[in-house]
């Protein structure tokens, strides 16, 4: 049940953003410093969903679905499939990221708002990610994201994200980098 | 640049490195591969319905394929004929005309001209509007696979795909068909479009190597094959190049292998559900490849992973650069479920953020980019592995190779391109029905 100061669609109060934020924070960092397991076990819900559907350049007007094509996901991952990634990493033989890609994160522009499920956060918040690999090679990964988190015992935790990637074309070899 | 005809020798074994780095063979290539070939647009699938289109290349070509109004599909060239602009923007939809942005000329999909503003107050009624056709692309489909080609002397679709058309019936003409999910990912590699063409076509040998993560971690049954620890080349399966070009690996009952769990499960319960089937249709020789894994590239630019389901184009955007589109593959009849299981593990592997294709990525890169040395670049590449071994099977097309670890198809890639930037003309490039008469 919402109390009055948390009805959903509702900014939620200055602490309560601080704390959003600082969460935000953290997990960025904990990505850029290749946490992956502090990420998986302390910043996820067990039952999180992570998306990343790809961008259709589409005129305004046009709606219509084609074929059975509805949407196609970079990322339609549950928590057994982002440990696998995680699982992959760490066995030391993914050339691709030996020597190591720097990341970077810079989160911005978060907006949240209470969600139709009680305590429940939603969050949009920019983001602007940073690869930089071997001597010069450079990506640059921009958009939003829209992210439900949930209090567990006490801490923040991310249980769902849409990431929506400006970008048609993905200007990368891979993106096997979370956001 | 050398000539054309000692650019590849050792029927395909070795290659100049030039010819992953030369902008002039590049766009010698553009004329006597790009502007010849059959290449792949779409799938019939995809714009089902009258006014449905897709936006794609042809090598550099910026095309448009739509569905006609009596049920046909047409391909033409997405420029104006006025001024050149482009007068479709996006990825494709549904339309009933393209009107061009910059002076307000009106295309039917059919490409025909259809209205042009100030045409009795400027033009006098003068205008020849049947003369200012959008560029035509010759169009087929082979069971419901959309190729276009610019040459009209160019043979019939499936006498282009030659003996490995029988191949992909294994999947093709199964009961009800193919087709593909979309939108396509889209994504860039900095190489050369023949990189990622020939891993495909024939590169089972980076398999246990390149991919060791992920076979570690993906815990489906061709697991195995991490660090190359287990590979029997009598048994496990076989490869085929056909003189067309085009070529695959299969490895035996392991389509659905690099799937796990209840994926692996749910598709291996349809294939041996459905393989019944494909030998009533066609064959035993078409059953034990409808269960087989495969690598595989319809020469130039088309790749696929049957089983995998991930089903691909390399465009090409210069020598050292393309844009790779991917789609997922899977068969209509298919229950819906599976179909979205399947699409979500072609995302998790061979998508953009895939856990298989960013080990590849980095290669197909840095096999291009160290041609930049003029030095290195002097030297020429070699893919010998297993040559002479090939065999005429009486009951197979196209030459074949035992195991699925072997460079015969990619080979048969290279002679196939020699052929073409020789500018031979279609009667003298080889056909699988020429090397069925030496059986």
């Amino acid at each position: 049940m919402s109390t009055n100061n948390q009805q959903a669609g509702q900014s939620v109060d200055q602490s309560t953003h601080f704390e959003v934020e600082r969460f935000l924070v953290q997990e960025a960092r904990a990505l850029d410093e290749e946490r992956f397991h502090d990420w998986l076990e302390n910043m996820l819900t067990k039952d999180i969903s992570y998306q990343l559907p790809t961008q259709e350049v589409r005129y305004r007007r046009d709606k219509k679905v084609l074929g059975n094509s509805q949407t196609t996901y970079l990322y339609n991952d549950n928590f057994g499939m982002l440990s696998m990634r995680v699982a992959r990493l760490d066995t030391g033989i993914v050339w691709a990221e030996d020597p190591r890609v720097r990341n970077r994160r810079i989160i911005s522009n978060i907006d949240a708002q209470w969600a139709d499920v009680d305590g429940e956060i939603e969050v949009r918040s920019a983001f602007i990610l940073f690869r930089s690999r071997m001597q010069r090679d450079q990506a640059t990964h921009y958009g939003i994201r829209m992210d439900r988190l949930r209090k567990e015992e006490g801490q923040w935790k991310l249980a769902s994200r849409v990431i929506t990637l400006d970008q048609r074309v993905v200007l990368d070899k891979n993106i096997h980098c979370f956001f | 640049m050398k000539p054309i005809n000692k650019l590849v020798q050792q029927e395909g074994a070795i290659q100049d490195r030039a010819i992953f780095w030369d902008e002039d063979i590049y766009q010698k290539e553009m004329e006597e591969i790009f502007a010849r070939c059959w290449l792949f647009l779409t799938h019939e699938s995809i714009i089902p319905d009258d006014g449905d289109y897709q936006a794609t290349t042809m090598g550099e070509d910026s095309v448009v394929v739509a569905r006609q109004k009596d049920g046909s599909i047409k391909a033409f060239v997405n420029s104006c004929t006025h001024r050149g602009n482009a007068v479709c923007f996006s990825d494709g939809g549904n339309a009933k005309a393209f009107t061009c942005p910059y002076h307000g000329w009106v295309f039917g999909m059919d490409g025909s001209l259809v209205d042009v503003p100030l045409e009795e107050q400027a033009y006098h009624n003068e205008i020849d509007k049947s003369a200012l056709h959008l560029k035509k692309v010759r169009v087929e489909s082979y069971k419901g696979f959309v190729f276009g080609t610019f040459d009209e002397e160019a043979p019939s679709l499936k006498d282009y795909l030659g003996g490995m058309a029988w191949y992909m019936d294994s999947f093709m003409d199964a009961p009800g068909g193919c087709e593909l999910i979309g939108p396509p990912m889209k994504s860039i590699l900095d190489c050369n479009w023949k990189n990622p063409t020939e891993n495909f076509v024939g590169d089972g040998y980076h398999v246990g190597w390149a991919h060791a993560s992920a076979l570690e971690i993906a815990g489906g049954p061709l697991a195995v094959a991490k660090g190359n620890a287990v590979y029997d080349a009598e048994t496990s399966g076989l490869q085929v190049t056909v003189p067309e070009g085009h070529g695959f690996g299969v490895i035996w009952e392991a389509a659905a292998a690099l799937h796990a769990g209840p994926v692996y499960e749910a598709y291996q319960k349809w294939l041996d559900e459905r393989s019944p089937l494909i030998r009533e249709k066609m064959d035993e020789h078409r059953e034990k490849f409808y269960r087989g894994h495969w690598d595989a590239a319809i020469f130039p630019n088309c790749s696929f992973l049957y089983g995998t389901n991930t089903f691909k184009m390399w465009q090409p955007r210069g020598p050292h650069s393309i844009e790779v589109f991917t789609w997922t593959l899977v068969e209509k009849e298919m229950p819906e479920e599976l179909k979205q299981m399947i699409h979500t593990d072609n995302m998790l592997t061979f998508g953009t953020a895939g856990i298989l294709e960013s080990d590849d990525g980095e290669n197909m890169e840095q096999c291009t980019q160290s041609n930049r040395g003029y030095s290195t670049r002097q030297g020429t590449l070699y893919i010998g592995m297993g040559q002479g071994h090939e065999y005429l099977d009486p009951e197979l097309p196209g030459l074949v190779s035992k195991g699925w670890v072997n460079e015969a198809p990619q080979r048969g890639m290279y002679r196939r391109w020699a052929e073409f930037m020789e500018g031979k003309p279609w009667s003298e490039l080889s056909t699988t029905a020429q090397l069925e008469q030496k059986k």
